[in-house]
């Protein structure tokens, strides 16, 4: 078992290191648009601080504090983007056939596609991350402990996961429509927009669903709530602001098996 | 052992077509259900080179892509290299090689040999066989002066023997392809038969060729099966398929002057030209010494060439009526019968 | 000669200037066809050819409605603070949060690169070759795909709105009336500025990393991510007088009342002043691409 890990590991590694030594022969384009997504996240940061120069807080949180949100969502965003590039051009796949090659080859679908399209400008993206969480702890006034540090590292892995995760869900949905779901989208952009920002000034209905269907609560607000030692208005069991690991993996296990569906359905009907 | 089977494989696609437009339209469909395939059986033995013909939308690719593992069949059983595609994929995977003519799986930015390096570890092929393999096949295929090319620009020929390379790295005991020859020209198509000829021979691989190009058949293959509406309507050699269904032979003479079209019983003259004259007659109806016979007897014969019916034609007859073979002199009784035809070894 | 363009096939023809020949359709006003009829035919176009893409209308859609809900839920939060913003009120944002999803849809705010991508694949060329302005007829089509755009993307962002959030329409006439010069314009502003990025394609390779910071520059000092209302004093001033705020921010703030009277013909001014010059500096680099694909080739 551990040595099919190891061999599956490999073959990933390599995959993903082909496609980035392809990418970096083109060294100036690489940089332009990794610049380039760079200024687009940039943008989001410009816009926080807008508003906060003419609000005080929004819902009782401070500059600072959203700040570490968005940071930390941006960052978990920026990974799965990086990572999950194959699941978005899935739809392609399926379309020029590429995918019945994956079916010959003896792995996995999933780490295959997984493996077969990774942009290294996205990292402008993690760079923007970096910087906003960054300036972020600077500004804040927290007191590091371990557990803290700890919390922080797994939040970010974890919300790797959970939008990777959002990922694979889209592309396994994809193996039904076809056609890109752009629905997706909203999941994931517009996921990354809504942990920028606490939970409870979503209404309800909303807040539910991004906490306890597609976890998204989980990314940063939650870590953040214990991290930052703020009060939960909405009075959820302490225990969640630290189970943003358990939670991804669950989530994650969830992607995996409608992966599987999808991929049984290709088999079944073809495209 | 056979090294390909399928026992009754089936395939049922369910097709959604829009009723209407818009919004509705995403709602209501009608289902349709399409078979695809209905009742294929076939046995390739170890070794063989099989042809696997039929005219588009037959149900070809169907059945290649039910026996790699692409898609599962609605009913009946497959086996290659002695496994089930359907249910080992993974392990069948390692045991073929597939080449798609029209799509390369090699990656398109890099040079030839990162593709193979890439391959070697996707099929984890231990570093010493690599090597080897890629050695023989290197030498074989000639693949030398191309090795550190990136795959974007070699040549379609080139290409197209890298990705010969590429599926056979990991020594597969079975091959599939599709369309291996499209779009080369004529000395290229030439190469690439012989190359998979002399692999056939020298490394035992049993091969299944799904082509369009009936030269391909003719050149590479013993045996021939060809699908039409789902169904096996012929399996066997090419030599029998000529004997059943090539009634027809021409015999061109050349008189040392022209004549009028000459009138031999059982023979039809389709052309003349000058001293020349086309003779067709069936095989059934007279013999090619007959008419020769009959022909010096009624004029000065110089000298003559015997034509047989190419596969091309005797194919293209097979796809337009169905295997009952055409006598000469119906005037197209057109019957559809696609009645399977039971095999001929 | 009538001649009939491409993409039009055999359906529609128009004449070339001077000639008497008839035209398919006559339009008051125009010599049997001419240039009014086919501009108005390129722009029918341009509506056609977004429209062949209706599931991509429809999820532009929803996400416009998504990111429309998650901007009015931060609005709602932030005026708990205060209860104005420079005369923004929070029934003001709310509008503005929904209306602006589809604003920016139709002056085609996010990436676009309809026309590079002509560039890369070689197709220019034969758009190049076709006998009529190379820049009005991009201009003419993208009319058509904004019109499109501000039904399909405009209209359920705006319902929505209605529906959750209660935002509500203006009841002047007179507003909506004056809405018209300034989207029009608006479209011109913004089909100037990405007219001039795309061209960029003809000089660089990868012009998408440059020149998506353009497009992104005008993203954000078009008002769209934040009420310009809501900007830093001073900054703001500077950033109205820039192209930007012509394509979002002006006709979203005649959409709240925001402007009237002689402001509003201040605003129209601004928004001429900036179409004029967008499209006649990018005609000028049009002309040099030109200039640079006679000398060097493709």
């Amino acid at each position: 078992m551990l040595a099919r890990l190891h061999g599956h590991g490999e073959m990933y590694l390599r995959l993903v290191a082909a496609q980035v030594s392809a990418q970096l022969q083109y060294r100036v384009s690489f940089l332009l648009q990794s610049f380039g997504q760079f200024v687009a996240t940039f943008i989001d940061l410009v816009t926080i601080l807008l508003i906060f120069n003419r609000f005080p807080s929004l819902a009782g949180w401070t500059l600072p504090e959203v700040m570490f949100l968005y940071g930390v969502g941006t960052l978990a965003f920026g990974f799965s983007d990086l990572l999950c590039g194959g699941f978005d051009s899935l739809s392609r796949m399926i379309k020029t056939g590429t995918f019945d090659r994956v079916l010959t080859r003896p792995a996995g679908t999933f780490i295959q596609v997984l493996a077969s399209d990774l942009q290294i400008r996205r990292v402008g993206r993690i760079a923007q991350g970096v910087l906003a969480l960054g300036l972020a702890i600077s500004w804040l006034d927290v007191t590091w402990t371990p557990p803290k540090v700890l919390v922080l590292l797994l939040a970010l892995l974890s919300g790797t996961i959970i939008f990777s995760s959002i990922w694979v869900i889209g592309a396994a949905i994809t193996f039904w429509t076809v056609e890109t779901s752009e629905v997706t989208n909203v999941f994931t952009y517009g996921g990354a927009e809504l942990v920028s920002y606490p939970m409870p000034i979503y209404a309800d209905g909303i807040r539910r669903f991004f906490t306890f269907i597609v976890p998204l609560a989980f990314v940063s607000y939650l870590p953040a709530l214990y991290i930052l030692d703020l009060p939960d208005p909405l009075g959820l069991p302490p225990i969640l602001q630290v189970a943003s690991p358990v939670v991804a993996m669950m989530f994650l296990l969830a992607a995996r098996g409608a992966w599987e569906l999808g991929v049984r359905h290709y088999q079944g009907t073809g495209s | 052992m056979a090294m390909i089977e399928a026992h009754d494989l089936r395939k049922t696609f369910r097709v959604h077509r829009r009723r209407s437009g818009g919004l509705l339209g995403l709602v209501r469909r009608d289902v349709q259900e399409v078979e695809a395939v209905v009742g294929v059986s076939l046995s390739i033995g170890e070794g063989e080179l099989i042809g696997y013909i039929g005219p588009n939308g037959a149900g070809k690719s169907t059945t290649i892509k039910m026996l790699t593992g692409i898609l599962q069949p609605s009913g009946g059983v497959a086996s290659v290299a002695g496994l089930n595609p359907a249910r080992r994929r993974l392990e069948v995977a390692k045991r073929i090689g597939v080449v798609f003519g029209q799509r390369t799986q090699l990656w398109w930015d890099l040079p030839l040999i990162d593709s193979f390096e890439l391959l070697r570890h996707i099929y984890r092929v231990p570093s010493s066989a690599y090597h080897e393999r890629l050695a023989t096949l290197s030498e074989v295929l000639d693949l030398g002066p191309f090795l550190n090319t990136p795959v974007r620009q070699l040549s379609l020929g080139q290409r197209m023997r890298g990705d010969l390379a590429a599926a056979l790295l990991h020594a597969p005991p079975v091959l599939f392809l599709d369309e291996p020859t499209i779009g080369l020209d004529v000395v290229a198509k030439a190469r690439i038969r012989e190359l998979l000829a002399r692999i056939n021979r020298e490394q035992g691989v049993t091969m299944l060729l799904t082509t369009h190009d009936l030269a391909d058949v003719e050149r590479l293959c013993t045996r021939l099966l060809i699908i039409d509406h789902g169904r096996v309507i012929y399996d066997g050699s090419i030599e029998a398929i000529r004997e059943r269904f090539g009634n027809e032979r021409t015999v061109v003479v050349d008189l040392e002057h022209a004549a009028p079209p000459l009138c031999i019983p059982g023979v039809v003259v389709t052309r003349v030209e000058g001293p020349r004259q086309w003779l067709r007659f069936g095989r059934s109806d007279t013999t090619a010494a007959e008419v020769v016979s009959a022909v010096a007897a009624s004029a000065r014969l110089r000298d003559l060439t015997i034509e047989e019916p190419a596969i091309e034609d005797i194919v293209r007859q097979i796809y337009e009526h169905g295997v009952e073979p055409k006598r000469d002199g119906d005037a197209g009784t057109g019957q559809d019968d696609r009645t399977v035809v039971s095999r001929i070894t | 000669m009538a001649r009939s363009p491409w993409f039009l096939g055999d359906r529609v023809f128009w004449h070339a200037p001077d000639s008497d020949e008839i035209g398919y359709f006559g339009m008051p006003g125009s010599r049997q066809g001419g240039p009014v009829r086919l501009y108005w035919e390129l722009g029918w176009l341009g509506f056609r050819s977004v429209a062949a893409y209706r599931t991509a209308a429809i999820s532009g859609a929803i996400t416009n409605t998504f990111f429309g809900f998650l901007r009015a839920y931060v609005f709602i939060a932030l005026f708990q603070t205060r209860a104005d913003v420079n005369g923004y009120s929070l029934s003001d944002t709310l509008t503005f949060a929904f209306v602006t999803q589809g604003l920016a849809a139709f002056v085609a705010l996010w990436s676009w690169w309809t026309i590079a991508e002509t560039v890369q694949t070689g197709q220019v060329t034969t758009d190049l070759s076709r006998p009529y302005d190379y820049q009005l007829a991009w201009l003419a089509q993208d009319y058509g795909r904004a019109v499109y755009q501000l039904g399909m993307r405009t209209v359920p962002p705006i319902v929505v709105g209605m529906i959750a959030f209660g935002i509500t329409l203006p009841t002047d006439p007179l507003r909506w009336l004056a809405l018209v010069p300034s989207m029009v314009l608006a479209v011109a502003i913004s089909f100037g500025w990405r007219f001039g990025l795309n061209l960029t394609a003809f000089w660089l390779t990868d012009h998408r990393g440059i020149a998506s910071v353009g497009l992104l520059a005008g993203f954000l000092f078009s008002g769209f991510l934040v009420p310009l209302a809501m900007w830093p004093d001073g900054l703001r001033e500077l950033v109205t007088l820039l192209p930007f705020a012509g394509m979002v921010a002006i006709p979203i703030d005649i959409f709240l009342g925001k402007i009237t009277g002689a402001d509003l013909l201040a605003a129209y001014g601004l928004q001429a002043f900036w179409a004029v010059a967008l499209l006649v500096g990018s005609r000028l680099m049009f002309n040099a691409a030109l200039r640079k694909l006679v000398i060097q080739g493709g």
